[in-house]
This record gives C-alpha cells, structure tokens and sequence, in this order.
C-alpha cells in the first residue's frame, strides 16, 4: 500500500468528516438546548438538496451561490418545525418524552413521503455545477474540488457558529440550555430562544446539504444514509456540544475511510461502532460533554 | 319534508327502481371474475425509482393482455384469457420498502387476503428469498422477474419460476464476451477488479466472477465488497485504482452505482473497461446522474432494444410502454417484468383456470419461442428448479447515449469500445 493512497484515503476521509460533523453539529445543537433528538434531521438535509436541485434547475443558481438562500430557508423550517409541533409536543404533560419522539419521527416520515410525491423517487444530481467533477491533481494526490469545497464551507459554518455562541443571543442559548426555567425569570424570552436555536440547527444541515448536493445523490431517502452517522457523532462527541461535533465528525471520517482501507469495506462501520462503544464505556457524556 | 311527503318520495323511488329493471334489456352473460395477480416491489425506499418502472411494466402488459392492441407476440393479441372466457388480469401491487421481512408481510397479506392466484416480484434477491418462501408455503407460483442470484433456484421450492437467466448464466456471457474480444482485437483481458454489495445478489455475483477468471486464468486484483446505500465509495475507489485491472466488474444497486463511478472519477481513475453486473447500472436515473462519466460502460443484460429485426414486437410494445414510464424506453428490468407476466398469464390461460395444482402445471409445461416474446432468447422453458434453461444473455455497451449489444458478435448492432491494451 503507497503513501499516496494512504494520505488520498486521509483527505478523503477529513473531507466526508468535515460533513459529518457539520450535519450532526445542528442535531447536537438542538439536543444541548432542549435535550428533544430531533428524528427527521437526515430528512431536513433532503430537503436541503432538493432545494438545492429546485433553485439550479428552475433559475439556474449554482449550489455555491444558493448557500445564503438555502440557509435562511431551512433557517425558516426550522422555526416553523418548532413553533407548529415541538412547541406543541412540549406543551404535552403527560409521556412528554414519547410524544417529543413520535412527533421528530412522524415528521421525517411525512417529509420523505412528501418529498416522493413531489419529486418522484428517481435519484437526480446536479451535473453541472461550477464544481461538478472538477478535481485538482497534486503529484499522485486527486482532489475533488466539490468536496474540498464542503469541507472548507463546514468549517467556516463552525466557526459562524462559534461567533454566534459568543453574541448576547449566544449567552441567552447557553443560559437556557443550563436552566430553562430559571431564564424566564431574568427577562429571556424561552420560547423565542428555542425557536431561533432550532432555526440555526436546521440552517446549519441546510448548508451540508448544499454542499453535499454537489457531489453526492439526491433522492427522498438520502437522509437516512447521514442521519445514522450523525446520532453516533453527537453521542460520540457529547451532547450539545460543538466542538465535540466537529472532532468526532472529522474522528468518525478518518475512522471509516482507514477501516475500509484496511478491512473489508463492508466492515467499515466497524471501526466507527468500536470507538462510540468504547466512548461509550469509558466516557459515557462523550468525549466534550458536559451533561 | 312532512312524514307524509317523505313515504310518497320513497314510494317513487322504488317504483322509479322496479320500472327502470322491468324496462332494461336482458342482461348479456356475466363477464367472468378478474384474474388477481399480486407483484410485490420497492415502492418507497432507495429503490424505489426501479419498483415504479417495474409498476408501469407489469400494467402496461397487463394492458396489452386484456385490451386489444394486437402485439405480435404471445397474448399479444389482447381479449382477455381466452380460455377463461375473455377474463381480465387484475394487478395488485404491494410496497416492500425493500425490505425482506416487509416483503415477507407483503406477499402473505396479498396471498390471504387478496386471494391472488400468483406472485410477481420482486427486483431485490434478498427481497425474493422470503417472497418466494412464503409463496412457496401457501403453494401460490412466484413468478421471479428479474431476481438474478442463482441461489433462489436451489432453494428446492416448487412454485418458483424464474424465465429470466441467472448470474451464472450473465456471469457466463461476461467472460465469453472477454474470450471473443481478446480474440477479435488482439487485446485480451488479462485481470479484472470486482467490486460488490454484500447481500446476496452481490456475494453470488461475486462468487461466480471469481471461479469463472480462476477458470479462464484472468487474475482477480482486487474483491471488494461494500454494504449497499453507504455515504461514501471513496477508499473502495481507490482500492479499485490502485488495483488498476484490466476490466472493473461491479455489482451494484442505483444509488451505488452512481457513487462509485463519481467516486472513481475524483480519485483521477478512469478504468480500461466497466462491465456491470446490470441492475443499478442500466437504470436511467444512473445515466441521468452519472452523464458523461457512463460513455462506454458495458453492462450484461438479458435485453436489447435493438434487437427488433429477430423480435418485431419490441418496437411496438416499446412504443406503447415508454409515454406511460416518462420517456424511458424498455430496459432490461422493465422487459423482464412484462415477459414474467406474459408467461404467467400463458400459463393461467392454457391451465383454463386458477386452480393453483392446474397453474403449477401449466407453468412447468410452458414452452414459448422467443420470437413470440420481446426478449432475444431461444425461449422459454423451465427445469426441475423452475428455471428457464433458454434465456440467453447479452453484452451491452453505451455508447453516445443509447445503448448498443456489442456481443454475441452475430446479433451486435456496434462495435465493442474497447480501450483493453491500448
């Protein structure tokens, strides 16, 4: 085995990782500030795509133009999604937690419905992109520029989600995640928090799934491919926590790409399991969690 | 209304009743029941787009059974079941998401309570090993249209009847075509890489590849398996190119399909040669998808649509069956699909009834040439596992958007691309 394909595998692995982490940072975010796992998150990414897909066919946008637009659309999902069912479910006093879980989970099942009766269940992908199957070669090293793209843009949404967390909205979301009930009391508006906080969560898989429209599939399945990922990465990380999303995303890349390289790439959830058990053993909060 | 009013409203009604039957003509004979056939598909899920293409295909020849459209070819000739008095073929379908043990509930939900006389399925091997189980349970025919593991023949199941060829037969014309265009060209394959999903359509597929390079001394560089619908097929590209075999032999559903070859793509691999192993590589949305990056891929396929001089009917069914299925012309999958129809509404039509010990018969005695189908067989007969023993495949390659067989070389409509040696 060369070192080129092992650093190609590396970068490969770093890249998807960067995804990952950016996908599960939404899921954690939402989890940390009102502890509801949110069950149609791979299904907020389809929509993403499909967005993504909409607005390049209907007015010929490229993806990477569409980021801003596709954002404040899911931003706007994701309040509508709060403000018409969480807030709902919340409200319920009796099994609370089953209801917040069926309601999660009806929606993905409703979205995915949906989304095949829109837009049928072909798979489709944007061909012809300012990125679409344009690779960079250095020396034996190929790089997919659409991915190079995802993994810097995941980065950068980090680092808007880091800023956010210092604004005063960001110590308002910090206070009501460590006592919700307490923020009423000095003026913060709890309701209003969390609808924002579910905006940015959902916005945060919006821009994934731009990203990922570039060069992956879109179909109204496509979620489940990245939800299970992104539950593991959270868990892996530790609940709410978003450094702990970008390193166990970036860990949970690299942990699959050398797992296939090495083993049968049939086998290569393998390796990703072996580590969230061993987190899970050794470090049951995750590995930046707090709770 | 007063109470009144209402009784004399009722009465003349029922007089209204009584004067329209006295005046009705004698009615005509009854027509007899429909036929109920159940077809158990993707219908949701990732495979979803095939399971609607295989919808359209199974209503379409069910359309040509009972309408009057003249195909030529067996039950072409519309009308109904002649036999059965002209009796219409009722299609129910039910969704198995995919999912062998949804199938399973599927199948048996369509046997008890729809009472369907046979079982049309499924596109996924694993979806058709409980199918074709619990079919088999119930003694109710399971018609398998375009299930290719060899496996389900040698599950010993008496009511399962496959017309189309297996992957050893597939498998079989794949390394046939390698022997003819090494010869022909003068560039003979000397190693392939195979790369596959790990149920049990990809593990048989696999399986076979390898004994049949090990008995034509072609070197297997490299045998990947992948679980199917993953995120990523990146590092098994790279396994694939730093293989760099003569020929890439993928086994693969659509939405793997479409990965692997973007994945080779943005590895900088571009293989010599692809032959697939059909399914996801042969579905238009692959193409769609894919657009460049599918120029010159072969795949195996039990179909050619240019085949119309030896079979005059493709032309015209293709006519009818692409403006139902959004302009996509008949595909390997969709004409299996018909042709499993075809055979069993053969079958019911010469039993003269539904009896399942009659149809059981009738479909162990079929014998259809295969110029009375839309399929470039010898024909079509069943052995002992239920088996067609006549169903010949083909190489195809596409080329400038369409594709073209390239082998056997007497039925070729292009010449193979074959870059091998260069």
């Amino acid at each position: 085995m060369s070192a080129a394909i092992i650093i190609q595998v590396a970068i490969g692995g770093l890249l998807m990782g960067l995804v990952y982490a950016l996908v599960a940072a939404g899921l954690s975010l939402i989890f940390g500030l009102m502890d509801v796992v949110n069950f149609a998150h791979g299904e907020l990414l389809m929509l993403a795509m499909y967005a993504t897909l909409v607005l390049h066919q209907a007015i010929g946008l490229d993806p990477l133009v569409q980021l801003p637009l596709v954002a404040a659309l899911l931003f706007g999902v994701g309040v509508a999604i709060y403000r018409g069912l969480i807030a709902r479910a919340l409200g319920i006093r009796f099994n609370t937690g089953m209801a917040q879980i069926f309601v999660t989970f009806g929606l993905s099942i409703f979205l995915v419905g949906t989304a095949q009766l829109v837009f049928g269940s072909d798979f489709r992908a944007i061909t012809d992109g300012v990125l679409s199957n344009r690779t960079l070669a250095l020396g034996k090293i190929v790089l997919p520029l659409s991915q190079v793209a995802a993994g810097l843009v995941c980065l950068l949404a980090f680092a808007a989600l880091v800023l956010i967390s210092r604004t005063e909205f960001g110590r308002a979301l910090e206070a009501t995640r460590e006592d919700r009930d307490a923020v009423a009391l000095i003026g913060i508006d709890r309701d209003k928090v969390f609808s924002i906080g579910w905006g940015i969560g959902a916005a945060t898989v919006g821009i994934a799934g731009v990203m990922l429209a570039n060069f992956y599939y879109i179909s109204p399945t496509v979620g489940a491919n990245f939800a299970l990922i992104a539950y593991v990465t959270v868990a892996l990380g530790g609940f709410g926590s978003l450094l702990g999303a970008l390193v166990a995303g970036v860990l949970v890349g690299l942990v699959e790409a050398m797992t296939a390289l090495v083993m049968d790439p049939s086998l290569k959830q393998v390796g990703i399991f072996a580590i969230y058990v061993l987190v899970l053993m050794f470090r049951p909060r995750g590995l930046f969690g707090r709770l | 209304m007063t109470g009144f009013g209402r009784k004399l409203a009722k009465g003349a009604a029922a007089l209204g009743v009584v004067g329209w039957a006295l005046a009705a003509p004698p009615q005509a004979q009854a027509a007899p029941p429909d036929i109920v056939i159940g077809a158990v598909y993707p219908l949701s899920g990732n495979a979803a787009p095939i399971g609607h293409d295989a919808q359209v295909a199974l209503q379409a020849m069910t359309d040509i059974i009972n309408g009057h459209m003249d195909m030529p070819m067996l039950m072409g000739q519309g009308g109904g079941l002649s036999n059965l008095g002209g009796a219409r073929i009722k299609l129910i379908f039910a969704d198995s998401q995919n999912n062998p043990q949804i199938a399973r509930t599927e199948a048996e939900r369509l046997i008890t309570q729809d009472h369907v006389v046979a079982v049309i399925g499924s596109y996924t091997s694993f979806t058709a090993v409980t199918i074709s189980q619990i079919c088999n349970r119930y003694e109710i025919p399971y018609i398998s249209a375009e299930n290719s593991s060899p496996t389900l023949s040698k599950q010993g199941l008496a009511w399962f009847f496959r017309p189309s060829p297996t992957d050893i037969d597939f498998s079989g014309a794949m390394f046939a075509f390698f022997a003819g265009i090494g010869k022909q060209t003068g560039r003979p394959v000397h190693s392939v890489a195979i790369i596959h999903e790990n149920s049990v359509f990809g593990t048989d597929s696999s399986r076979i590849q390898t004994g049949l390079a090990d008995q034509a001394g072609i070197k297997v560089l490299a045998n990947i398996s992948y679980q199917s619908s993953t995120p990523s097929l990146s590092v098994e590209a790279e396994r694939l190119k730093a293989a760099d075999a003569d020929v890439v032999l993928p086994t693969s559903y659509t939405s793997d399909a479409i990965l692997l070859v973007h994945a080779m793509h943005d590895a900088g691999y571009t293989p010599k040669a692809i032959l697939a192993q059909d399914a996801g590589f042969i579905d238009q949305a692959f193409l769609t998808a894919s657009g460049p990056l599918a120029d010159n891929i072969m795949s195996r396929s039990s179909f050619a649509l240019d085949a119309g001089k030896s079979r005059p009917a493709i032309a015209k069914v293709n006519a009818y069956f692409k403006p139902l299925d959004n302009g996509k012309d008949l595909n390997d999958m969709t004409s299996r699909e018909m042709t499993a129809m075809q055979v069993l509404a053969d079958a019911i039509n010469r039993a003269g009834s539904t009896d399942h010990l009659k149809l059981q018969a009738a479909l162990k005695a079929t014998d259809i040439p295969g110029n009375q189908t839309i399929m470039p067989w010898v024909g079509i007969k069943f052995d002992a596992t239920g088996q067609n023993t006549e169903g010949n495949p083909v190489i195809q390659q596409y080329q400038h958007g369409e594709w073209h067989t390239i082998f056997p070389f007497d039925v070729a409509s292009a010449p193979a691309v074959w870059n091998v040696g260069k």
